[in-house]
């Protein structure tokens, strides 16, 4: 089991991240070059080839969403690369990012040409700011290389202020439109409707990476990773009691455990040494427990089986002393807080799980919070109020991860 | 108040003077402000409202959404993750080490959800710097040398 590297760059890769040098250097400078010879339908189709799907956490398919913004009605166009990583245990972009911001923007790039889109948006969040100025410098790369600018595509980066639901997609579109981030009613869908009521492209910063090495190379190169379901690496997030936290690059169908155990990646548990549970995905992930962790492969068909996804590729792991009642309120917490209010399943729902986790009963109140959360689900208007109950009922459903002094 | 000639109006103006006069430009505009500023006061807002033409109530609904503009007049706040990677690997410490520097200053300590640094926890974000795998030694000297004039 080693650690691929195609998303991110080859270690002991000389060039600048920034550098012009690294655009040729990792095969953006091709990869731009071919897609811009390239009518746009073909350059959907090859997307759509790749079986690339978004890794924000959605998993719906790039090329089908490139279609739909390609052919829906406006003469105005946009596309936004979406950097506002802040999911719990979530830094994959980051880290993307800082090693190698050129290959996400010259995604942005292509998927500008190929939608019709003269202007770019890379919404980041404002702590980020060390980040951003990476991003900036990359951007100026690209300016005065020709492939930014008023003849190709204008880009800009926004900075967000500390807002988690920022991040989800027509939060997003308002922040930058200036309003309060608070998301839209959907339909209409921002491949339709985004940013301004015009047509929008919004991706996350891995799926636009994605893109660019695709370009670089080819679909048969692309595929040679990956399952045939779901082609291609995924970054994961490895943090917690483990040996070596961190950013890895695995192709999709790797064993759970072996992200966890592999010497060249997770570098077994830490703390005690002894597994007691993996977040996987994020505050709106799932809770697996040992053994599911032994049988998994990370691609969404053997996760689905035990009622979890790959989210945002955030793998947070706890040793067996780790009170999961204590995660689960602090979690209870922060979406009681990140709620934006507006509608009510998510801000009245988000409060009442925090005051059942604070007054103890998590693990009594079971049927109530089923209900609550099932009530979120199917009535709130975004993702927040609707994931934020996932992890709290796949604890319940693992009972054996109580934690018991 | 007097807008066109209070001297909050005057700096807000002078530091948004090549931004467009447009509602998409707010942020923007409130990120100027509150970094030059160190908070977003009441003046200040009403001074936005005035040069981008956007009514003062939604200045103020779009500035209080976000927690970065939390800033109080006099004091610099400094952040110490307390999510749960950081809290698992001693966030309490540097949050307890920060306070404790604070004292006497013009310092506000605040927690921060996820600041994405997992793999470095525990982490903190100080002068615009992001402290990894930090210890409460260096968070005292970090809050210690945040600039507040």
């Amino acid at each position: 089991m080693t650690e691929i590297r195609r998303l991110l760059p080859e270690t002991g890769i000389m060039s600048g991240p920034t550098s012009v040098e690294r655009l040729t250097e990792r095969g953006f400078e091709r990869a731009m070059a071919r897609a811009m010879l390239m009518t746009p339908s073909d350059i959907i189709a090859e997307v759509s080839q790749s079986g690339i799907k978004g890794r924000g956490g959605a998993a719906f398919p790039t090329g089908l969403k490139w279609s739909m913004v390609s052919q829906a009605p406006g003469a105005q166009k946009y596309v936004v690369m979406n950097a506002d990583e802040s999911e719990l245990g979530t830094f994959k972009d980051r880290v993307l990012l800082e090693q190698d911001p050129l290959g996400p923007l010259s995604g942005l790039v292509i998927a500008a040409h190929a939608v019709g889109a003269r202007k770019a948006f890379c919404y980041i969040r404002g702590e980020y700011r060390e980040v951003e100025q990476v991003l900036a410098a990359a951007i100026e790369t690209l300016r005065r290389v020709g492939l930014v600018g008023p003849d190709t595509v204008e880009v800009e980066i926004r900075r967000g202020a500390g807002a988690y639901i920022a991040g989800e997609e027509t939060a997003l579109f308002n922040s930058i439109e200036g309003m309060r981030p608070e998301p839209r009613v959907k339909p209409p869908f921002p491949t339709n409707k985004g940013l301004w009521g015009s047509p929008t492209l919004i991706q996350n910063v891995e799926t636009l990476a994605n893109v660019a090495v695709l370009f670089a190379h080819d679909v048969e190169w692309f595929k040679a990773y990956g399952t045939k379901d779901t082609p291609g690496t995924k970054l994961v997030a490895l943090s917690g009691h483990i040996h070596r936290p961190g950013v890895y690059e695995v192709p999709f169908g790797t064993p759970v455990a072996d992200i966890l155990n592999a010497p060249e990646l997770g570098g077994s548990v830490a703390g005690t040494g002894r597994l007691g549970a993996v977040l996987l995905g994020g505050a709106a992930g799932t809770f697996l427990n040992a053994a599911e962790v032994q049988n998994t492969l990370l691609d969404y068909p053997s996760l689905s089986k035990v009622g979890a996804s790959i989210g945002s590729g955030a793998m947070m792991v706890f040793d067996d002393t780790v009170d999961l009642t204590w995660v689960l309120t602090k979690m209870a917490r922060f979406f009681a807080e990140e709620s934006c209010g507006q509608c009510v399943p998510c801000r009245i729902g988000t409060r009442r799980i925090l005051e059942i986790a604070e007054s103890g009963n998590l693990w009594s109140r079971t049927q109530d919070l089923r209900e609550l959360g099932q009530a979120m689900r199917d009535a709130s208007i975004c993702g927040l109020g609707q994931t934020a109950p996932l992890a709290l009922l796949s604890a319940l459903d693992r009972p054996e991860l109580r934690h018991h002094d | 108040m007097d807008t066109q000639n209070s001297a909050v109006y005057q700096v807000v103006s002078a530091l948004l003077e090549d931004l467009p006069r447009e509602r998409a430009q707010l942020l923007p505009a409130l990120w100027r402000v509150a970094e030059s500023e160190g908070y977003l006061s009441q003046d200040a807002m009403e001074a936005v409202s005035k040069i981008l033409g956007v009514p003062s109530a939604e200045v103020f609904g779009v500035a209080s959404f976000y927690s970065l503009f939390e800033g109080e007049e006099g004091r610099v706040p400094v952040y110490i993750c307390t999510d749960v990677m950081c809290a698992l690997q001693g966030a309490q410490n540097l949050k307890d080490a920060a306070e404790k520097s604070a004292v006497n200053r013009p310092i506000a300590v605040k927690e921060s959800a996820c600041l994405g640094q997992c793999d470095h926890a525990p982490a903190a974000w100080i002068g615009g710097k992001v402290l990894r795998r930090a210890s409460p030694e260096e968070v005292k000297t970090a809050v210690t040398e945040v600039r507040h004039d």
